[in-house]
């Protein structure tokens, strides 16, 4: 009798673990288009461990950077046009897409947690 | 915050165009309308009438000059902040103004290969001209300033630059007794004459410096005779053939951007200073300059290294220096001696008559 609330909070850890590693299984791919000097922002709502996939449309070469809510920064190597970079999103809270040559590029959204 | 990002990215869409397919259809229309393409092969005529217009409509200037809602503009704050632009008091040694390096009679530089700083030093970067900033998104050089706000406070306290605090500014213009009543009338609040309002207005005046309107204007505009043919001819391999709008893009004929653009190398890493080391593209990429009022005498470049255009030109045909971090636009080009030519008379045409300038007498 006594063993069941002593097992109870292994049982939770066990669940939430399962749930964790299943996850990326349901990562989504995002797809963002760059046009010129901007990033359009479908809207998206993604989660920690989706991905998103920036698409160079432009005519020139792009290098973007996403800075997360502590700090983080992730730089994505120089894109020339016709090319796709990928970023995996590491943090929940908010991120801020920004380019190294072209500092007018902006876009935000939040990332949610598992 | 938010809200002013928003604001910012609206604006400056309306601005700025994209230059893209319909930017080449219209590039090839304006050629054949020029004459360069060859006969028979031009699109229909009403169709190239409309792509005209929307590549002229990408080099169109805006109607009116944007204020950030965080700093509106007020005459009175104009005022003030033109008399602290000529006040060699935000000096340590009391000699040197805003106004000094950014001199209105020589195209707001100060026609310097590099600027000379506190003790008559030189400074490793050449001074820029200050017009036409209020739609600028980076400042300096390197892009190291956010807001023509927060750049103001770059020379006044760089020690070899006016080094100065902002506290003994403050302590002066209190000595001063005419300021307080100009940061009285310019600001709310008991005791106006502070350092935030004094950057805020050095900005608000900044933002009122724009190119008079050029011959270039009136030819977009639709005044066929406003410019030349050779011109024509020099804004048509500029969009074109020579690559050069792919960074000079726009009224202003600037990206706002950074580019390593091969030129010799100093020590000055210009925007790599500030990026990861990993991010090749910002080693040596200094700030695309407008080529507004270009000072047709020179020198070129953040640290003056071009003494003419013909120099200029010339790195441009050869494709600067292939290093890892070169701008992907840079390539090698032919460009004939009269091509060259009509590039120079294009950059001619975005020359306004200067206007008068009035000192303001100081307080
Ligand atoms: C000693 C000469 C000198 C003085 C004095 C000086 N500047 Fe400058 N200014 C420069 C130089 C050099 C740069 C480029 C610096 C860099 O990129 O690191 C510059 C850059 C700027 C820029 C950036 C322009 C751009 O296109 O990004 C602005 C704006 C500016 N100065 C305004 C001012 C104001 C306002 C003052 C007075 C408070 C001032 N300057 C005083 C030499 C000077
Ligand atoms: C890859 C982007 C890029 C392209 C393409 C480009 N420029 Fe530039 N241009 C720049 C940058 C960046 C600078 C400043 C470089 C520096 O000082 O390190 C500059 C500087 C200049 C200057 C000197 C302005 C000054 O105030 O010192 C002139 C003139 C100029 N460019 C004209 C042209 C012409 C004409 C073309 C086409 C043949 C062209 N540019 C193509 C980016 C570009
Ligand atoms: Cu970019």
């Amino acid at each position: 009798m006594a063993m069941i609330p002593r097992l109870f909070p292994g049982v939770l850890v066990l669940l939430l673990g399962t749930f964790l590693l299943a996850a990326p299984a349901r990562a989504e791919e995002f797809e963002v288009q760059i046009h010129h000097t901007e990033v359009l922002n479908p809207g998206i709502s993604p989660r920690v461990g989706d991905v998103l996939s920036f698409v160079n449309h432009a005519e020139i070469a792009h290098n973007l950077y996403l800075t997360y809510e502590d700090g983080t920064v992730v730089t994505l190597d120089t894109q020339p046009p016709g090319t796709t970079k990928r970023a995996m999103l590491k943090q929940a809270g908010h991120v801020i897409v920004r380019c190294w040559i072209h500092p007018i590029i902006r876009m935000e959204f939040d990332v949610a947690p598992h | 915050m938010g809200d002013r990002a928003q604001d910012n990215r609206l604006r400056r869409r309306a601005f700025r165009p994209a230059l893209t397919v319909p930017f080449l259809a219209a590039l090839c229309a304006l050629a054949s309308g020029l004459g360069l393409a060859q006969a028979g092969r031009s699109a229909p005529p009403e169709l190239a009438g409309e792509a005209v217009r929307s590549t002229k409509a990408a080099f169109r200037r805006p109607a009116d000059t944007p204020f950030p809602g965080t700093n509106p503009f007020s005459p009175e704050k104009e005022a003030l902040g033109k008399a602290l632009f000529f006040d060699p008091r935000l000096s340590r040694s009391g000699s040197v103004s805003c106004a000094t390096c950014h001199n209105p009679s020589l195209g707001w530089t100060d026609g310097l290969p590099r600027a000379v700083g506190f003790g008559m030093e030189i400074l490793p970067r050449r001074t820029p001209q200050v017009r036409n900033l209020a739609w600028a998104a980076a400042f300096q050089w390197d892009g190291r300033a956010d807001s023509l706000e927060m750049q103001a406070r770059m020379p006044i306290t760089a020690p070899a630059e006016m080094n100065m605090t902002m506290d003994l500014v403050i302590a002066r213009l209190k000595a001063a007794p005419g300021y307080a009543p100009l940061f009285r009338a310019a600001f709310a609040g008991d005791d106006p004459l502070n350092a935030g309002n004094l950057l805020a207005a050095l900005a608000t005046y900044e933002r009122t410096l724009v190119s008079p309107r050029a011959p270039f204007d009136r030819w977009i505009e639709g005044d066929e005779a406003a410019i030349g043919p050779d011109a024509k001819q020099g804004f048509a391999l500029f969009i074109g053939k020579a690559g050069c709008s792919a960074c000079h893009s726009g009224w202003r004929f600037t990206d706002d951007s950074f580019h390593d653009i091969g030129l010799a190398v100093t020590e000055d890493v210009g925007r790599g200073a500030f990026a990861p080391p990993s991010v090749t593209a910002m080693q040596h990429a200094f700030k695309t300059p407008s080529l507004r009022e270009l000072r047709m005498q020179g020198p070129y470049m953040h640290d003056g290294q071009l003494p003419d255009l013909d120099a200029v030109l010339e790195h441009y045909a050869r494709g600067g220096e292939k290093r890892p971090s070169l701008s992907f636009e840079m390539k090698p080009l032919e460009l004939a001696a009269d091509e060259r030519r009509a590039l120079v008379a294009f950059l001619q045409t975005l020359k306004a008559e200067p206007v008068p300038v009035a000192l303001p007498h100081l307080p």
